[in-house]
């Protein structure tokens, strides 16, 4: 009697969900699902997007891509930017929340500055650190006499250094809310506890915080990376993908190859290979999720 | 199997999410000085000016709102609202729907969403639009009443198989702007060989002055300055070269001219700031008011920047000396009004294109406020511009030649920007010079302004 229940209730609740999603679902379908598959169907032309021909290719776009070097540069430069992301921003935001959390004075304050970059575009973010390098830094030179090169935007070697501090700067603090609420969440007994077991400050934060964070950390893995593979704004008022092609992201190649180029079928095969590699991280990530789900 | 179900939904969701941000380039402005820039143009096309016509088309007698896309340069921005007024003055029946977007990123991919849903009634881009989007067959040829009120140097490059398919309005100028008052401080001479260049710059150098502005974190500048470049040293000697080097006839790894029009980018990277790769335009044409740079290869957008900064700037220009010392000025039609063939209003659309090219106070209106020289007969701006004089000078000698010559052949989007940012890299050490030649070669599919 009681399974029986159970399971009606379960099919209330699934019932519940499905029709939660469903209407996402319908939107990002049409939106979303159907151009996808219509452009998996031109990276099969050599189509440039203009004339009314869609020359049929086969997979020779897929095959080109292969042997394309800046396609390849361009996942390169994705790959390092989200790991540099990943790590620098899950850490920092850690850190800061953790230290925000212990208690100090003005702590609304300082969640208030931290937050406040995460709230201008990203677009805007670019043109600020355009200008912090290459003017308002390099002035510090002048004042203290130094001569660090503040340059970072205009070599090859240190534009990714330059992006990542850009990008930090702004979602650090977004990250940072995150994981306070997530830490304003675990009940002060289980650290009183482990003091009382003689647990030092590292022992708990290994063994009571990071274990009780996991969801959080999870969030936070997940949104960094995919805005970080994602990275288009931020790139076209900053460095335009250069020096040369030195910061040129996957989407950023993709649409200068489909749109400026005149390549669509081109451009189409990169975005499908795009979106594979992206389907592979959702579902790594998916699957993630209800593991941690299970070991709590 | 439902909660798998539900996970399948939620990761499609997200990666479908994803995908939405790759979906989905030089701001060039202009400007150019009204009496000489008619005259340069005048110097190609003896045609001579004429009085502008009286208004000839028929005014609808039911309201009529015609579309238009403009893709406009940084300077343009504004114009749409001169000629409203102008419109509703002349012609109330008629209003514009305008949607003014950047030429560089958003026109292009703007025109290839209406080819799939049906295109504006007038579409404002560049003269080098124009073969692009003629090829295809949306454009309509431009009655001969409005065409005779252009110089017959704008129309030159935008006719095909006989027929003009874009209204150029205004034009640029393109080449070495120079610092009049440090050329007469230091005893410099107009350079019109390289040897003559070089001089200058080892002079530069010994005083301590940089010889060359340039701001190459905009990639496009150096797309911009290498066509100036291939115009003098490689179309000067082929004006086919384009077609020739889609035939297979010519490489940029064979073609010693085309290599060294590359390397002039080296001669000016080794002579700059050594931030170029971090200053943007603005800044860099800051530093050239300033003094600290006696030259900058550039276009005549780069006078408003001058002339904001510092209204009492002297400075000249001289077409950038190519191997022979031949080098002519670069002129290059801008804004070219294009209409649609399948519009339903094209006596509404004949009333525009009348009032633009009729009305001399709102050319006038316009060419003062973009800075640009006029490409309408019998229209001359009001606007100083101190390099005027050298231009005057240039068209007078006839050395004067249109850049859609090279830019219809070798297209900009896919083609120039991309070589230039192969060039970018090359500059960087990220590439070989071989390798950039290589790459420009492997993308000749891409060069072709024509879709057919």
């Amino acid at each position: 009697m009681n399974r029986k229940r159970k399971s009606g209730m379960e099919r209330k609740m699934e019932r519940q969900y499905f029709l939660i999603v469903l209407p996402g679902f319908v939107i990002f379908t049409i939106g979303l699902i159907i151009p996808t598959i219509l452009a998996f169907r031109y990276s099969l032309t050599s189509w440039d997007g203009l004339s009314a021909e869609k020359p049929f290719v086969g997979f020779q776009n897929y095959v080109n891509l292969l042997h394309d070097s800046n396609f390849l540069q361009a996942w390169g430069f994705t790959i390092l930017f989200t790991i540099g992301n990943t790590v620098i921003q899950n850490v920092c935001a850690l850190l800061f929340a953790v230290a925000l959390d212990s208690g100090i004075r003005l702590q609304k304050v300082y969640r208030t500055i931290f937050f406040i970059p995460c709230l201008i575009s990203s677009v805007i973010v670019g043109f600020i650190w355009l200008k912090m390098y290459s003017n308002v830094l390099p002035e510090f030179n002048e004042i203290f006499g130094t001569n660090i090169n503040f340059l970072l935007f205009g070599s090859s070697s240190t534009v990714l250094p330059g992006l990542l501090i850009a990008n930090n700067w702004q979602w650090i603090g977004y990250w940072m809310l995150i994981y306070l609420a997530g830490l304003q969440s675990i009940p002060a007994e289980l650290y009183e506890a482990a003091k009382v077991d003689g647990a030092g400050a590292f022992s708990r934060f290994k063994n009571i915080t990071l274990p009780m964070l996991a969801p959080s950390i999870t969030i936070c893995v997940v949104g960094i990376t995919t805005g970080s593979l994602k990275v288009y704004d931020l790139l076209v008022s900053s460095t335009g993908g250069g020096p040369g092609r030195a910061s040129t992201s996957v989407i950023l190649h993709t649409y200068n190859t489909a749109i400026s180029g005149r390549q669509y079928g081109y451009g189409s095969a990169m975005s499908v290979s795009l979106v594979i590699v992206l389907l592979l991280v959702a579902l790594i990530q998916v699957k993630s999720l209800r593991s941690r789900e299970v070991q709590q | 199997m439902k909660k798998k179900l539900l996970s399948l939904m939620l990761g499609t969701t997200m990666a479908a999410s994803l995908l939405a941000g790759c979906g989905g380039t030089a701001a060039a402005p202009a400007a150019g000085n009204a009496a000489a820039e008619t005259s340069a143009a005048e110097a190609e096309a003896p045609a001579a000016e004429e009085p502008v016509a009286e208004a000839t088309a028929a005014a609808p007698d039911e309201a009529v709102t015609l579309t238009v896309l403009a893709g406009q340069s940084t300077t343009d921005a504004g114009i749409e609202d001169m000629i409203d007024a102008a419109l509703a003055e002349k012609y109330p029946n008629i209003t514009l729907e305008w949607e003014c977007v950047g030429w560089d990123g958003e026109f292009h991919p703007k025109m290839q969403q209406y080819l799939q849903t049906g295109v504006p009634d007038i579409i404002i881009g560049k003269g080098q639009d124009v073969a692009t989007y003629s090829s295809l067959g949306i454009l309509n040829e431009i009655d001969s009443t409005y065409t005779d009120r252009v110089l017959d140097a704008a129309n030159e490059n935008v006719t095909f198989d006989g027929k003009i398919y874009g209204l150029v309005y205004n034009a640029l100028y393109q080449g070495v702007y120079y610092n009049r008052e440090m050329f007469k401080e230091n005893g410099w001479d107009i350079p019109k060989t390289q040897e003559d260049l070089q001089a200058i710059i080892d002079d530069c150098n010994a005083k301590g002055i940089t010889p060359f502005a340039s701001h190459m974190v905009d990639t496009w500048s150096i797309g911009n300055v290498t066509m100036q470049f291939m115009m003098n040293d490689v179309f000067n000697k082929n004006p086919k070269w384009g077609d020739d080097f889609r035939a297979g006839k010519v490489s940029f790894s064979e073609d010693a001219d085309a290599q060294t029009c590359y390397q002039y980018n080296k001669l000016i990277y080794d002579n700059t700031f050594p931030e170029t790769f971090s200053l943007e335009q603005t800044d860099c044409d800051a530093k050239m008011v300033l003094g600290e740079a006696a030259m900058k290869v550039s276009g005549s957008w780069s006078i408003q920047n001058f002339l904001d900064i510092d209204e009492n700037f002297d400075f000249g220009i001289f077409p950038f000396p190519n191997q022979t010392g031949d080098s002519k000025l670069i002129f290059e039609p801008n804004i070219a009004i294009m209409t649609s063939s399948s519009t339903e209003h094209q006596d509404a659309i004949n009333c525009v294109l009348d009032v633009l090219t009729s009305d001399q106070d709102l050319a006038v209106e316009i060419y003062d406020y973009t800075k640009t020289a006029p490409m309408l007969k019998g229209v001359t701006p009001t606007y100083p511009n101190p390099s005027q004089q050298d231009i005057d000078k240039y068209a007078a000698d006839g050395m004067v030649v249109d850049v859609n010559l090279g830019n219809n052949q070798l297209v900009w989007g896919g083609f120039q920007d991309e070589n230039a940012a192969d060039i970018a890299a090359w500059l960087q050490g990220d590439e070989t010079f071989e390798d950039c030649l290589a790459a420009s070669d492997a993308r000749v599919d891409a060069s072709s302004s024509s879709t057919n």
